[in-house]
Protein backbone atom coordinates (compact mmCIF):
# COMPACT_ATOMS: atom_id res chain seq x y z
CA UNK A 1 0.00 0.00 0.00
CA UNK A 2 1.20 3.60 -0.48
CA UNK A 3 2.02 5.99 1.87
CA UNK A 4 -1.41 7.79 0.77
CA UNK A 5 -3.65 5.02 1.17
CA UNK A 6 -2.27 4.17 4.69
CA UNK A 7 -3.04 7.87 5.36
CA UNK A 8 -6.45 7.07 4.64
CA UNK A 9 -6.42 3.78 6.53
CA UNK A 10 -5.56 5.64 9.63
CA UNK A 11 -8.00 8.81 9.20
CA UNK A 12 -10.24 6.19 8.61
CA UNK A 13 -10.03 4.30 11.75
CA UNK A 14 -9.23 7.59 14.11
CA UNK A 15 -12.26 9.22 13.05
CA UNK A 16 -14.48 5.44 13.69
CA UNK A 17 -12.67 5.80 16.99
CA UNK A 18 -13.43 9.23 17.84
CA UNK A 19 -17.31 8.56 16.58
CA UNK A 20 -17.18 5.76 19.56
CA UNK A 21 -15.25 7.18 22.13
CA UNK A 22 -16.28 11.27 22.10
CA UNK A 23 -19.78 10.70 22.96
CA UNK A 24 -18.83 8.43 25.65
CA UNK A 25 -16.76 11.48 27.22
CA UNK A 26 -19.45 13.87 26.60
CA UNK A 27 -22.57 11.90 28.55
CA UNK A 28 -19.50 11.33 31.42
CA UNK A 29 -19.35 15.03 32.02
CA UNK A 30 -23.17 15.30 31.45
CA UNK A 31 -23.53 12.39 33.97
CA UNK A 32 -20.99 14.23 35.97
CA UNK A 33 -23.10 18.23 35.91
CA UNK A 34 -25.96 16.35 36.72
CA UNK A 35 -25.43 13.65 38.89
CA UNK A 36 -27.49 13.69 42.54
CA UNK A 37 -27.71 11.02 43.39
CA UNK A 38 -30.08 9.51 41.14
CA UNK A 39 -29.90 6.67 38.88
CA UNK A 40 -27.66 7.79 35.98
CA UNK A 41 -30.25 5.90 33.44
CA UNK A 42 -32.26 9.35 34.39
CA UNK A 43 -29.81 11.90 33.62
CA UNK A 44 -29.92 10.77 29.73
CA UNK A 45 -31.76 12.93 27.34
CA UNK A 46 -35.35 10.62 26.88
CA UNK A 47 -34.55 10.64 22.94
CA UNK A 48 -31.18 8.94 23.35
CA UNK A 49 -32.95 6.30 25.75
CA UNK A 50 -35.66 5.84 23.14
CA UNK A 51 -33.02 5.20 20.05
CA UNK A 52 -31.08 3.17 21.94
CA UNK A 53 -33.54 -0.17 21.69
CA UNK A 54 -34.64 0.91 18.02
CA UNK A 55 -31.29 1.10 16.98
CA UNK A 56 -30.72 -2.98 18.43
CA UNK A 57 -34.16 -2.98 16.68
CA UNK A 58 -33.08 -1.53 12.95
CA UNK A 59 -29.84 -3.87 13.24
CA UNK A 60 -32.05 -6.80 13.31
CA UNK A 61 -34.15 -5.86 10.37
CA UNK A 62 -30.75 -5.77 8.58
CA UNK A 63 -29.67 -9.29 9.42
CA UNK A 64 -33.04 -10.86 8.90
CA UNK A 65 -32.38 -10.07 5.04
CA UNK A 66 -30.78 -13.54 4.34
CA UNK A 67 -27.60 -13.93 2.02
CA UNK A 68 -29.01 -15.53 -0.59
CA UNK A 69 -32.34 -13.57 -1.44
CA UNK A 70 -34.88 -16.98 -2.38
CA UNK A 71 -38.25 -18.39 -1.43
CA UNK A 72 -35.88 -20.98 0.53
CA UNK A 73 -33.94 -18.72 2.08
CA UNK A 74 -37.19 -15.84 3.28
CA UNK A 75 -38.92 -19.62 4.88
CA UNK A 76 -35.78 -20.50 6.31
CA UNK A 77 -35.80 -17.47 7.65
CA UNK A 78 -39.20 -17.29 9.15
CA UNK A 79 -39.02 -21.17 10.64
CA UNK A 80 -35.51 -19.71 12.13
CA UNK A 81 -37.32 -16.32 13.88
CA UNK A 82 -40.17 -18.70 14.93
CA UNK A 83 -37.82 -21.60 16.63
CA UNK A 84 -36.06 -18.56 18.30
CA UNK A 85 -39.09 -16.99 19.82
CA UNK A 86 -40.59 -20.42 20.77
CA UNK A 87 -37.27 -21.29 22.67
CA UNK A 88 -37.01 -17.65 24.64
CA UNK A 89 -40.73 -17.87 25.84
CA UNK A 90 -39.83 -21.55 27.19
CA UNK A 91 -36.63 -21.00 28.19
CA UNK A 92 -35.89 -17.28 28.53
CA UNK A 93 -31.95 -17.48 28.63
CA UNK A 94 -29.48 -16.44 25.66
CA UNK A 95 -27.66 -19.33 24.35
CA UNK A 96 -29.95 -22.12 23.92
CA UNK A 97 -32.63 -19.98 21.33
CA UNK A 98 -29.96 -18.57 19.38
CA UNK A 99 -28.94 -23.07 19.15
CA UNK A 100 -32.76 -23.14 18.28
CA UNK A 101 -32.90 -21.06 15.66
CA UNK A 102 -29.70 -21.66 13.55
CA UNK A 103 -30.59 -25.13 13.60
CA UNK A 104 -34.23 -24.91 11.99
CA UNK A 105 -33.11 -22.06 10.06
CA UNK A 106 -29.94 -24.53 8.65
CA UNK A 107 -32.54 -27.64 8.61
CA UNK A 108 -34.64 -25.71 6.16
CA UNK A 109 -31.86 -24.74 3.92
CA UNK A 110 -30.02 -28.37 4.32
CA UNK A 111 -33.32 -29.77 3.02
CA UNK A 112 -35.00 -27.78 0.86
CA UNK A 113 -31.81 -25.61 -0.69
CA UNK B 1 -36.26 -2.03 30.94
CA UNK B 2 -34.58 -3.85 33.77
CA UNK B 3 -31.75 -1.20 35.53
CA UNK B 4 -31.17 -3.70 38.36
CA UNK B 5 -28.29 -5.61 38.97
CA UNK B 6 -30.25 -9.12 39.10
CA UNK B 7 -27.25 -11.65 39.58
CA UNK B 8 -23.25 -11.24 40.15
CA UNK B 9 -20.86 -13.78 37.93
CA UNK B 10 -17.95 -15.59 39.89
CA UNK B 11 -15.63 -14.74 36.47
CA UNK B 12 -17.39 -12.04 34.64
CA UNK B 13 -14.59 -11.77 31.62
CA UNK B 14 -15.69 -15.51 31.05
CA UNK B 15 -19.09 -14.85 31.09
CA UNK B 16 -18.52 -11.73 28.59
CA UNK B 17 -16.69 -14.59 26.55
CA UNK B 18 -19.51 -17.28 26.19
CA UNK B 19 -22.60 -14.80 26.14
CA UNK B 20 -20.85 -13.00 22.59
CA UNK B 21 -20.15 -16.62 21.14
CA UNK B 22 -23.25 -16.24 19.31
CA UNK B 23 -21.92 -13.14 17.50
CA UNK B 24 -19.03 -15.43 15.98
CA UNK B 25 -21.63 -17.23 13.85
CA UNK B 26 -22.14 -13.57 12.02
CA UNK B 27 -18.75 -12.00 12.21
CA UNK B 28 -16.44 -14.96 11.23
CA UNK B 29 -18.16 -15.57 7.88
CA UNK B 30 -18.28 -11.83 6.71
CA UNK B 31 -14.87 -11.25 8.08
CA UNK B 32 -13.90 -14.14 5.50
CA UNK B 33 -15.71 -12.69 2.75
CA UNK B 34 -13.77 -9.74 3.83
CA UNK B 35 -10.36 -11.06 3.83
CA UNK B 36 -11.31 -12.26 0.11
CA UNK B 37 -12.70 -9.70 -1.10
CA UNK B 38 -9.78 -7.74 0.07
CA UNK B 39 -7.09 -10.02 -1.40
CA UNK B 40 -8.75 -10.22 -5.12
CA UNK B 41 -9.07 -6.07 -4.80
CA UNK B 42 -5.31 -6.20 -4.69
CA UNK B 43 -4.49 -5.96 -1.30
CA UNK B 44 -1.98 -8.04 0.81
CA UNK B 45 -3.13 -10.77 3.86
CA UNK B 46 -1.60 -8.25 6.37
CA UNK B 47 -2.52 -4.92 4.80
CA UNK B 48 -6.41 -6.88 5.05
CA UNK B 49 -5.76 -7.85 8.76
CA UNK B 50 -4.59 -4.36 9.35
CA UNK B 51 -7.99 -2.69 7.96
CA UNK B 52 -9.88 -5.16 10.39
CA UNK B 53 -7.94 -4.45 12.96
CA UNK B 54 -7.70 -0.51 12.92
CA UNK B 55 -10.52 0.22 11.21
CA UNK B 56 -13.16 -2.93 13.04
CA UNK B 57 -16.84 -1.89 11.31
CA UNK B 58 -17.90 -4.64 8.71
CA UNK B 59 -19.88 -2.46 6.33
CA UNK B 60 -17.43 0.40 5.94
CA UNK B 61 -14.22 -2.16 5.31
CA UNK B 62 -15.94 -3.60 2.15
CA UNK B 63 -16.71 0.13 0.86
CA UNK B 64 -13.29 1.39 1.59
CA UNK B 65 -11.69 -1.79 -0.46
CA UNK B 66 -14.13 -1.16 -3.44
CA UNK B 67 -13.94 2.02 -3.76
CA UNK B 68 -10.41 1.89 -3.14
CA UNK B 69 -9.91 -0.76 -5.75
CA UNK B 70 -12.48 1.18 -8.42
CA UNK B 71 -10.14 3.53 -7.96
CA UNK B 72 -12.38 6.96 -6.55
CA UNK B 73 -10.30 9.67 -4.61
CA UNK B 74 -9.14 8.74 -1.46
CA UNK B 75 -10.55 11.89 0.33
CA UNK B 76 -13.79 10.30 -0.47
CA UNK B 77 -13.02 7.05 0.20
CA UNK B 78 -12.52 8.11 4.23
CA UNK B 79 -15.30 10.24 4.07
CA UNK B 80 -17.69 7.89 2.87
CA UNK B 81 -16.57 5.57 5.21
CA UNK B 82 -17.39 7.92 8.36
CA UNK B 83 -20.61 8.51 7.06
CA UNK B 84 -21.25 4.74 7.46
CA UNK B 85 -20.17 4.26 10.66
CA UNK B 86 -21.84 7.51 11.79
CA UNK B 87 -24.49 5.81 13.26
CA UNK B 88 -21.92 4.75 16.15
CA UNK B 89 -22.05 8.40 18.00
CA UNK B 90 -25.29 7.67 19.27
CA UNK B 91 -24.27 3.69 20.93
CA UNK B 92 -21.88 4.69 23.64
CA UNK B 93 -23.98 7.30 25.29
CA UNK B 94 -26.91 5.21 25.63
CA UNK B 95 -24.79 2.40 27.74
CA UNK B 96 -22.91 5.06 29.96
CA UNK B 97 -24.55 5.51 32.62
CA UNK B 98 -24.17 1.76 33.39
CA UNK B 99 -19.94 2.47 32.86
CA UNK B 100 -17.71 2.80 36.18
CA UNK B 101 -15.19 5.44 36.14
CA UNK B 102 -12.37 3.11 34.70
CA UNK B 103 -9.92 4.65 32.71
CA UNK B 104 -10.28 1.63 30.33
CA UNK B 105 -13.23 2.66 29.31
CA UNK B 106 -12.91 5.13 26.46
CA UNK B 107 -10.33 2.65 24.63
CA UNK B 108 -12.55 -0.32 24.95
CA UNK B 109 -15.10 1.76 22.87
CA UNK B 110 -13.16 0.78 19.74
CA UNK B 111 -15.02 -2.34 20.29
CA UNK B 112 -18.30 -0.87 20.20
CA UNK B 113 -20.18 -2.39 17.40
CA UNK B 114 -23.54 -2.54 16.02
CA UNK B 115 -23.55 -6.47 17.79
CA UNK B 116 -21.38 -5.73 20.64
CA UNK B 117 -23.53 -2.54 21.50
CA UNK B 118 -27.11 -4.40 21.09
CA UNK B 119 -25.68 -7.04 23.48
CA UNK B 120 -24.01 -4.91 26.20
CA UNK B 121 -27.51 -2.55 25.82
CA UNK B 122 -28.90 -5.90 27.72
CA UNK B 123 -26.41 -7.40 29.58
CA UNK B 124 -24.55 -4.08 31.60
CA UNK B 125 -27.91 -3.19 33.41
CA UNK B 126 -28.10 -6.49 34.79
CA UNK B 127 -24.39 -6.68 35.94
CA UNK B 128 -23.34 -5.32 39.28
CA UNK B 129 -20.75 -2.67 38.82
CA UNK B 130 -18.00 -4.35 39.59
CA UNK B 131 -18.34 -7.01 36.72
CA UNK B 132 -19.22 -4.91 33.75
CA UNK B 133 -16.04 -3.97 33.19
CA UNK B 134 -14.78 -7.44 32.84
CA UNK B 135 -17.94 -8.18 31.67
CA UNK B 136 -17.57 -5.75 28.56
CA UNK B 137 -14.04 -6.55 27.64
CA UNK B 138 -14.70 -10.27 27.30
CA UNK B 139 -17.28 -9.91 24.93
CA UNK B 140 -15.48 -7.08 23.05
CA UNK B 141 -12.03 -8.67 22.74
CA UNK B 142 -13.99 -12.04 21.75
CA UNK B 143 -15.84 -10.41 19.42
CA UNK B 144 -12.55 -8.13 17.85
CA UNK B 145 -10.52 -11.07 17.38
CA UNK B 146 -12.87 -13.38 15.36
CA UNK B 147 -13.26 -10.26 13.10
CA UNK B 148 -9.97 -10.29 12.68
CA UNK B 149 -9.01 -14.03 12.55
CA UNK B 150 -11.34 -14.54 10.16
CA UNK B 151 -10.21 -11.69 8.10
CA UNK B 152 -6.69 -13.70 8.11
CA UNK B 153 -8.76 -16.85 7.36
CA UNK B 154 -10.28 -15.05 4.24
CA UNK B 155 -7.45 -13.63 2.89
CA UNK B 156 -5.78 -16.94 3.20
CA UNK B 157 -8.07 -19.33 2.18
CA UNK B 158 -11.23 -17.79 1.91
CA UNK B 159 -11.81 -19.50 -1.73
CA UNK B 160 -11.45 -22.58 -0.81
CA UNK B 161 -13.50 -22.40 2.41
CA UNK B 162 -16.12 -21.34 0.37
CA UNK B 163 -15.94 -23.82 -2.30
CA UNK B 164 -15.64 -26.64 0.58
CA UNK B 165 -18.12 -25.62 2.88
CA UNK B 166 -20.64 -23.35 0.44
CA UNK B 167 -23.76 -23.83 2.70
CA UNK B 168 -21.44 -22.80 6.24
CA UNK B 169 -21.54 -19.05 5.11
CA UNK B 170 -24.90 -19.25 4.56
CA UNK B 171 -26.84 -20.78 7.93
CA UNK B 172 -24.43 -19.49 10.42
CA UNK B 173 -25.03 -15.80 10.22
CA UNK B 174 -28.36 -16.33 11.21
CA UNK B 175 -27.44 -16.26 14.81
CA UNK B 176 -27.12 -13.03 14.60
CA UNK B 177 -30.91 -12.22 13.91
CA UNK B 178 -31.10 -14.84 16.61
CA UNK B 179 -29.29 -13.17 19.08
CA UNK B 180 -31.26 -9.64 18.69
CA UNK B 181 -34.63 -11.25 18.44
CA UNK B 182 -33.53 -12.72 22.22
CA UNK B 183 -32.49 -9.34 22.98
CA UNK B 184 -35.14 -7.67 21.68
CA UNK B 185 -38.17 -9.85 22.66
CA UNK B 186 -38.32 -8.61 26.47
CA UNK B 187 -38.62 -4.96 25.29
CA UNK B 188 -42.45 -5.74 23.50
CA UNK B 189 -43.92 -4.87 27.00
CA UNK B 190 -46.82 -2.55 25.68
CA UNK B 191 -48.59 -1.30 22.55
CA UNK B 192 -46.47 1.96 22.03
CA UNK B 193 -42.74 -0.20 21.96
CA UNK B 194 -44.47 -2.95 20.02
CA UNK B 195 -45.30 -0.74 17.07
CA UNK B 196 -41.88 1.71 17.10
CA UNK B 197 -39.86 -1.71 17.39
CA UNK B 198 -41.78 -3.30 14.76
CA UNK B 199 -41.92 -0.78 12.51
CA UNK B 200 -37.88 -0.19 12.37
CA UNK B 201 -37.61 -3.83 12.20
CA UNK B 202 -39.85 -3.16 9.03
CA UNK B 203 -38.25 -0.39 7.72
CA UNK B 204 -34.92 -1.43 8.02
CA UNK B 205 -35.71 -5.10 6.50
CA UNK B 206 -37.62 -3.23 3.51
CA UNK B 207 -34.60 -1.15 2.84
CA UNK B 208 -31.53 -3.84 3.16
CA UNK B 209 -33.91 -5.96 1.13
CA UNK B 210 -33.74 -2.87 -2.10
CA UNK B 211 -30.14 -2.66 -1.47
CA UNK B 212 -29.77 0.74 0.97
CA UNK B 213 -28.50 -1.27 3.92
CA UNK B 214 -25.92 1.44 4.62
CA UNK B 215 -28.91 3.59 5.77
CA UNK B 216 -31.38 1.04 6.53
CA UNK B 217 -30.04 1.06 10.41
CA UNK B 218 -29.83 4.92 11.08
CA UNK B 219 -33.26 5.31 8.69
CA UNK B 220 -35.17 2.30 10.40
CA UNK B 221 -34.40 3.82 13.98
CA UNK B 222 -35.50 6.91 12.71
CA UNK B 223 -38.89 5.81 12.06
CA UNK B 224 -39.18 3.84 14.50
CA UNK B 225 -38.55 7.22 17.15
CA UNK B 226 -41.26 8.63 14.98
CA UNK B 227 -43.53 6.13 15.31
CA UNK B 228 -43.39 5.92 19.30
CA UNK B 229 -43.72 9.76 19.27
CA UNK B 230 -46.75 9.55 16.90
CA UNK B 231 -48.39 7.07 19.35
CA UNK B 232 -47.87 9.56 22.00
CA UNK B 233 -49.56 12.21 20.87
CA UNK B 234 -52.40 10.42 19.58
CA UNK B 235 -53.20 9.00 23.04
CA UNK B 236 -52.22 12.38 24.54
CA UNK B 237 -55.23 13.37 22.05
CA UNK B 238 -57.57 10.56 23.15
CA UNK B 239 -57.09 11.55 26.25
CA UNK B 240 -59.01 14.70 25.84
Amino acid sequence: MSTALWLAVLASSLGTLLMRLLPLLWMRRRLERLDDGDDGFDAMPQWLGILGPLMIAAVLGTSLVPTTVDATSWLATAIGVLATLAAWWRLRSLGWPIAAGVAAYGAVVTLLG
Amino acid sequence: MSQQATHSLPRPWLAGLREAIPLLGGYVPVAISFGLIAVQAGFSTWEAVVISTLIYAGASQFLFVGMIAAGAPLWLVVVMTLLINVRHVVYAPNIAPWLTASRAWPWLMHGLTDQVFALAHTRLPQLPASQRLGWFTGAALLAWFSWIGGTALGAVAGEELTRRWPLLGEIMPFALPALFLVLLAPRFTDRRWSLALGSSIAIALLLTVNGLSNAAIPLGAACGALCFYLVKLDSTTRGR
